[in-house]
């Protein structure tokens, strides 16, 4: 029809009706490079066993725990409304898409006092398996958050694209919590 | 069609990040953050809160050594450790040294005021008093030690490390005078000693061969453990 150019080589998968592939292989790969950014830093820079202590709590773990006990519980309503975007559950009202947009808005800010305390005062450690698991995640949950941010900045992903997103922030954020304060309440 | 709003979701991520760094780096212990940044070194115990200088003895020490497996993972002491480091506002230097259920704390300025505390401990929490009714209370936060000294009419802060020798906590005893030594992982020392009622500067320890003398009277210095008699 019009004077289209030959497509990009990381085009070429183009699917029909504009589909593109290539703009999420490009997505994934700066989530990636993020989540590797992070895991470099934190097993290189030495933690400094200190890190600003948040008001009222006994202790910084503590402080940690509350907050990311705050940030699971936002993630368990992004499933929730993401169910209802995607119709499988019937929520179906124009609220739902501004709660998910929100709540995850919310839960990201408040999960990043605790992962700078984790980074900037522990580091990524390796002397077990719960912590080598938790500092792994640590780094991959970030990485994929920015994948996820930067699907959702285009309307021609594939449709499974934004669910596998998702999906690896919901899988990232809940080994966190299980890694760390599930272990630190039992 | 592009979306502006993930991208500003992003960009508020990016700078909530760097807001929490700085506070972090600019509420760190004093003298602490450029050696920090500088030194590039993985190991997770050296990072003294005073690590003003590079480490001469350090640098090989591996992100696996038994003991920070075991306090971190327990959330428990181990059967005998040492923790020393900078207090919170410059007030001076802490070391704590536990043994099994007991523990023994040393406070000093490295001019003229000091305090040695014993106590007990139980799992995570160690409890200590002085002779003259300071209180030091800590608990174990992931491989260092957090807590706070109370005197009359003072409170001090603090959250320190694991110390490797030979940092550690150190006491010289001779008939008149007491000399009390926190080395820190960099290599520094405060120390305050006491003859009768007059406190001053302790003298230079030197770990590898601890002898000092004053006023004529040659003192041995001794690592203190948890169980010591102060």
């Amino acid at each position: 029809m019009t004077s289209v150019p030959v497509p990009a080589p990381e085009a070429s998968p183009a699917e029909p009706s504009g589909i593109k592939i290539g703009p999420v292989i490009i997505a994934f790969a700066i989530g990636t490079a993020v989540s590797i950014g992070i895991g470099v830093y934190g097993r290189l820079h030495p933690p400094s066993g200190h890190a600003v202590n948040i008001a009222g709590f006994s202790t910084g773990a503590a402080a940690k725990a509350f907050l990311a006990s705050i940030v699971m519980a936002l993630v368990i309503v992004q499933v929730v409304t993401a169910m209802g975007i995607y119709r499988r559950i019937p929520l179906r009202d124009a609220w739902v898409g501004t709660v998910h947009r929100w709540s995850g808005r919310l839960a990201v800010l408040i999960s990043v006092p605790v992962a700078v305390h984790c980074l900037y005062a522990l580091g990524f450690q390796t002397y077990d398996g719960r912590v080598i698991a938790h500092s792994l995640f640590g780094c991959f949950f970030y990485g994929a958050f920015v994948f996820k941010m930067l699907i959702l900045t285009r309307d021609d992903s594939p449709g499974w694209a934004l669910p596998l997103a998702g999906g690896l922030v919901l899988t990232g954020l809940t080994a966190l919590w299980v890694t760390a304060v599930l272990w630190f309440l039992v | 069609m592009k979306h502006r709003s993930p991208l500003i979701t992003l960009a508020a991520v990016v700078l909530a990040f760097a807001i929490m760094f700085i506070v972090d780096i600019l509420s760190g212990p004093p003298g602490s953050t450029s050696a920090e940044t500088a030194n590039p070194s993985a190991a997770p115990a050296t990072a003294g809160a005073t690590s003003t200088s590079p480490q001469p003895t350090e640098t090989t020490v591996t992100s696996t050594s038994p003991s920070a497996s075991n306090s971190a993972e327990d959330s428990k002491f181990p059967e005998k450790i040492v923790y020393a480091g900078q207090a919170e506002d410059g007030a001076g230097a802490i070391a704590v040294a536990v043994l099994g259920t007991q523990a023994a704390a040393y406070f000093c300025d490295g001019r003229s005021v000091e305090s040695w505390f014993r106590g007990a401990v139980t799992s995570s929490d160690i409890s200590l008093k002085s002779k003259d009714g300071a209180t030091l209370q800590a608990s174990l936060d992931g491989d260092h030690l957090k807590g706070t000294l109370r005197t009359k009419n003072d409170r001090v802060r603090f959250e320190i490390n694991k110390a490797k020798k030979p940092a550690g906590l150190y006491r010289a005893r001779g008939s008149k005078t007491t000399i009390g030594w926190i080395v820190l992982e960099d290599g520094s020392e405060v120390g305050v000693q006491t003859t009768g009622e007059e406190s001053a500067p302790a003298p230079d320890l030197n770990p590898e061969n601890p002898q000092v003398t004053v006023d004529g009277e040659e003192l041995g210095a001794v690592p203190i453990n948890g169980n010591a008699d102060l």
